[in-house]
């Protein structure tokens, strides 16, 4: 950014909502001399800086990068409206927070895709950073836009406008991918040629080498690569051992707040349950611990490093972790004189833990959250939820007894094969909650009364589950479900959350969308559509009108059944988990029938073929009695 | 004992807010290793208290707080251990001990020093400066909880002067009587009928009184 816009910044800064966040400056932000390097790295968060601020990942590769002596990174994220309008009359481009270097001075940028609804951002940013919107209009001067995170597994409806698509551990690739790029540039490539040489790594999607035909009724025809440099499969990288894998030590400490303002500990990667809903539960497979030793060591250089007053742990299952009770116990005694207070995941508070609660208040009583997900038995073994009423009876009981007295609750509705029953469950168990709270004796729970919070989001299906074939609900079948639910969960001491169904409709298009979903993107953005995640800005109309002008409908996309012979967008991808054991999980769903955790032994996902499971031969769990699934994390 | 703290808010930093700042320090605190003192409850934090609070979008020069410790040491053991704990963007500079009993700085807290760096500068400004310091009486409008009051002052400016593009401002800053930098501007060039320009303030020294006379906050 030059010496003007500087000044024109300085003076929309005076005038902006929450103006901290757009100055950068922390503790720990790391500054490099540009001159410095060989290759500038701008690391894109498609949301505002309280969200981004708050992620994992963008700290985990913020660090790594900026290890390396010839790179640097630089953070930046998508402005509010007020700011983003702001920065457009004023000619402001979008700017990084640690040199305020506009977008297009960097080498490479790098979106990290973590919920459709932010796409729209991404030609936000992309536009406000002087960054040609479409890939093909970017000429070999232009800076290569790359995207990874959990979303990138079904690349295509970015593909118009993004360059490369890491896929898997953004770690394990981020190297290679820096230096072929440092290189190609060195050496003078052109952009075609650096792309082709990125096509060449393991895990790199470059959609530019990919054709793709449609059939008549607008499914998919085919899928090929139409270079030599590209592969017909794209493999998921893995990061094999979590312990050796580079982690933050130090992370950028905000001064405004954020929503997660305090350090996170990522204790494994994973998880084995098996939901049938859940995308990361897939994507992510094998489970990969970190060593006690190496997570303690990583606590005290964080604590040391952030001088935060609150640590938590992070995965997808904590209470899986082999040693939990340990880790805990182990950083409470630590962090006792520090005045750290550790946050626990979910509610499976084994006895030590729970004695040195009530000795030290240590552990923050916020509110309780549990995700039984569906209202009945049946429903929570077509899904593959492990957990039964009973548990999570005697979870909240627990919970009430150490003085806890607000529970959220989360539930799904539209999960396939769900009935009136089913919605009706989701009110008994309600009820329940409650009633086992006035179980407790008076003396030893909360004065307050108990408070519980049921919500309710719309189910949506997401590739590499094994409900990526299913059809969503309607917006009118939602809407109807909602009254029934608002009628069943009219109880004393319960309330009842809904989500937008309008959001969701959108988020099924996008998630399983084909190469034509991004001209729908393109057009909602021409529309004015931006922040869609926000309630505020969110522009249901038009986004209808961005289909219109595609010619698409939203109805082919999320409410169609998909049957097993049809080529997916993503199934190029090998994500690890095989289509067919997809398919056989999908099958066993409508027999409601259930599949073990497989740490009692290895179900055979696809992954067991590839090395890097290390529970194939040795399951931890291997004859041990079948424990119920965590409730929440 | 206690240690006086002063530290600069740089402009980068100028849009953070009190609280902020304060859970800034707080936790620059924490990571520095000092034997800090901490308050009783259920949510401990360190004892800390700053002489004054900076508006949002306002630098501070030469802020000051006071930080009460286990144990003795001198300023420039303090000050070594605080130093890498602290952003470049939020560097302390001078660290004096004083005895618990030592009266706070926010209790001595007399006036400050404020500099407007003006975009640009209006003719007939300077002549305006000195035209305004005549008037025996200065009456403004004063934002208090209970809405506007009308004022005098022209008590509260202890100094006033144009200097290439500057504007030097001394005005009472304590319990009583509060002048802050912005109603004074507007009341100047109101009195002056001239545009008033964009111009970013800074606070660049805080001062307490004795026997008459102003001397530097920190070392009061
Ligand atoms: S390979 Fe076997 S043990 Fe490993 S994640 Fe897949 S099913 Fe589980």
């Amino acid at each position: 950014m030059n010496e003007q816009e500087n000044k024109r910044l300085e003076e929309l800064l005076e005038t902006v909502q929450k103006p901290a966040r757009y100055i950068g400056g922390e503790m720990n932000a790391v500054r490099k001399d540009w001159n410095g390097v060989r290759c500038t790295f701008g690391f894109c968060f498609a949301d505002t800086y309280e969200i981004g601020m708050s992620h994992l990942g963008m700290k985990i590769l913020y660090y790594l990068i900026n290890q390396r002596p010839d790179a640097l990174c630089e953070r930046l994220f998508m402005p509010d409206a007020d700011m983003a309008d702001k920065m457009r009359d004023a000619g402001v481009p979008l700017f990084s927070l640690e040199s305020r270097a506009a977008l297009n001075e960097f080498d490479i940028i790098g979106f990290t895709l973590q919920y459709e609804m932010s796409y729209t951002n991404i030609l936000e940013m992309l536009d406000l950073g002087r960054v040609p919107i479409r890939r093909e209009d970017r000429s070999d001067q232009d800076t290569i836009v790359v995207a990874g995170g959990p979303c990138a597994f079904n690349p295509e409806p970015l593909a118009p406008f993004i360059d490369a698509f890491m896929i898997g551990d953004g770690e394990d690739v981020m190297h290679e991918l820096i230096d072929v790029i440092r290189n190609g540039r060195e050496a003078g490539l052109s952009r075609m040629d650096i792309l082709k040489n990125l096509a060449k790594l393991e895990g790199v999607y470059v959609p530019a080498l990919y054709d793709v035909e449609y059939n008549e009724d607008g499914t998919l025809k085919s899928f090929s690569p139409n270079d030599p440099a590209a592969p017909a499969k794209v493999k998921k990288r893995v990061v094999k051992d979590l312990s050796g894998a580079v982690y933050p030590e130090a992370i950028p400490v905000p001064y405004t707040e954020i929503v997660h303002d305090r350090m996170v500990l990522e204790i494994m990667r994973g998880c084995t349950r098996g939901c049938r809903f859940c995308q990361a539960g897939m994507l992510y497979r094998p489970v990969r611990e970190r060593s006690m030793e190496r997570l303690l060591e990583l606590a005290d250089k964080l604590q040391a490093s952030t001088g935060y007053e609150e640590m938590s742990l992070s995965s997808l299952s904590s209470g899986d972790f082999t040693c939990l009770p340990q880790l805990i116990q182990a950083l409470m005694d630590r962090y006792k004189d520090k005045r750290v207070s550790v946050s626990l995941p979910s509610m499976r508070i084994d006895n030590i833990v729970k004695q040195s609660l009530e000795e030290t208040q240590q552990v923050k009583k916020s509110g309780l959250t549990l995700a039984p997900e569906a209202g009945t038995q049946r429903l929570r073994d077509v899904i593959n939820k492990g957990v039964t009423e009973e548990d999570l009876i005697r979870s909240v009981t627990d919970a009430f007894e150490c003085g806890w007295s607000t529970v959220k609750l989360y539930f799904m509705m539209g999960l396939p094969t769900e009935t009136d029953e089913d919605l009706q469950g989701i009110g008994d168990l309600a009820k329940k909650v409650v009633d086992a709270f006035y179980r407790v004796p008076k003396e030893k729970r909360a004065k307050m009364g108990v408070k519980v919070t049921a919500s309710a989001s719309v189910f949506v299906p997401k590739p590499f589950t094994p409900f990526q074939w299913a059809a969503q609900d309607t917006i009118d079948m939602v809407h109807e479900k909602q009254a029934k639910l608002r009628q069943y969960l009219k109880l004393k001491n319960v309330n009842f959350n809904w989500h937008e169904s309008e959001l969701s409709m959108l988020e099924a298009c996008v998630s399983r969308g084909d190469r034509r979903m991004g001209e729908v993107i393109y057009a909602a953005w021409k529309r004015g559509c931006r922040l869609d995640s926000w309630n505020e800005h969110f522009k249901f109309d038009q986004w209808m009108g961005a289909f219109q002008d595609c010619g698409l409908s939203p109805a082919f996309y999320a409410y169609r059944e998909r049957p097993y012979d049809e080529l997916l967008p993503w199934a190029f991808v090998d994500a690890g988990v095989s289509m067919d054991y997809l398919k056989k999980e999908n099958e066993k769903a409508k027999r409601v029938e259930t599949t073990r955790d497989c740490r009692h032994g290895c179900n055979g996902c696809g992954l067991n073929t590839w090395g890097v499971c290390d529970w194939v031969k040795n399951p931890p769990l291997k004859d041990k009695p079948q424990t119920a699934a965590p409730l929440a994390d | 004992m206690k240690m006086i703290v002063v530290f600069e808010k740089t402009p980068r930093l100028r849009h953070i807010g009190h609280l902020d700042l304060m859970r800034a320090m707080q936790r620059a605190l924490r990571r520095s290793g000092l034997p800090l003192k901490y308050s009783q409850g259920f949510n401990p934090h360190i004892l800390l208290t700053f002489a004054a609070p900076l508006s949002v979008g306002m630098p501070g020069k030469r802020e000051i707080m006071e930080v009460p410790i286990e144990g003795e040491m001198t300023g420039e053991a303090f000050l070594e251990k605080l130093r890498p704990a602290l952003p470049p963007e939020l560097p302390c500079l001078w660290a004096r001990p004083v005895d618990d009993r030592h009266s706070a700085p926010m209790a001595q807290l007399a006036a400050a020093l404020y500099e407007a760096e003006l975009d640009e500068t209006p003719s007939g400004l300077s002549d305006a400066v000195t035209a305004f310091l005549a008037q025996e009486e200065i009456p403004a409008l004063r934002k208090t909880k209970t809405g506007l009051k009308p004022c005098d002052i022209r008590p509260m400016i202890y100094d006033l002067s144009l200097n290439s593009g500057k504007l030097r401002m001394c005005l009472a800053l304590c319990e009583k009587a509060t002048c802050k930098p912005d109603l004074l501007l507007s009341s100047l060039f109101e009195f002056a009928k001239l545009p008033r320009p964009h111009a970013i303030v800074t606070r660049t020294q805080m001062f307490g009184k004795k026997d008459g006379a102003f001397y530097p906050l920190e070392e009061m």
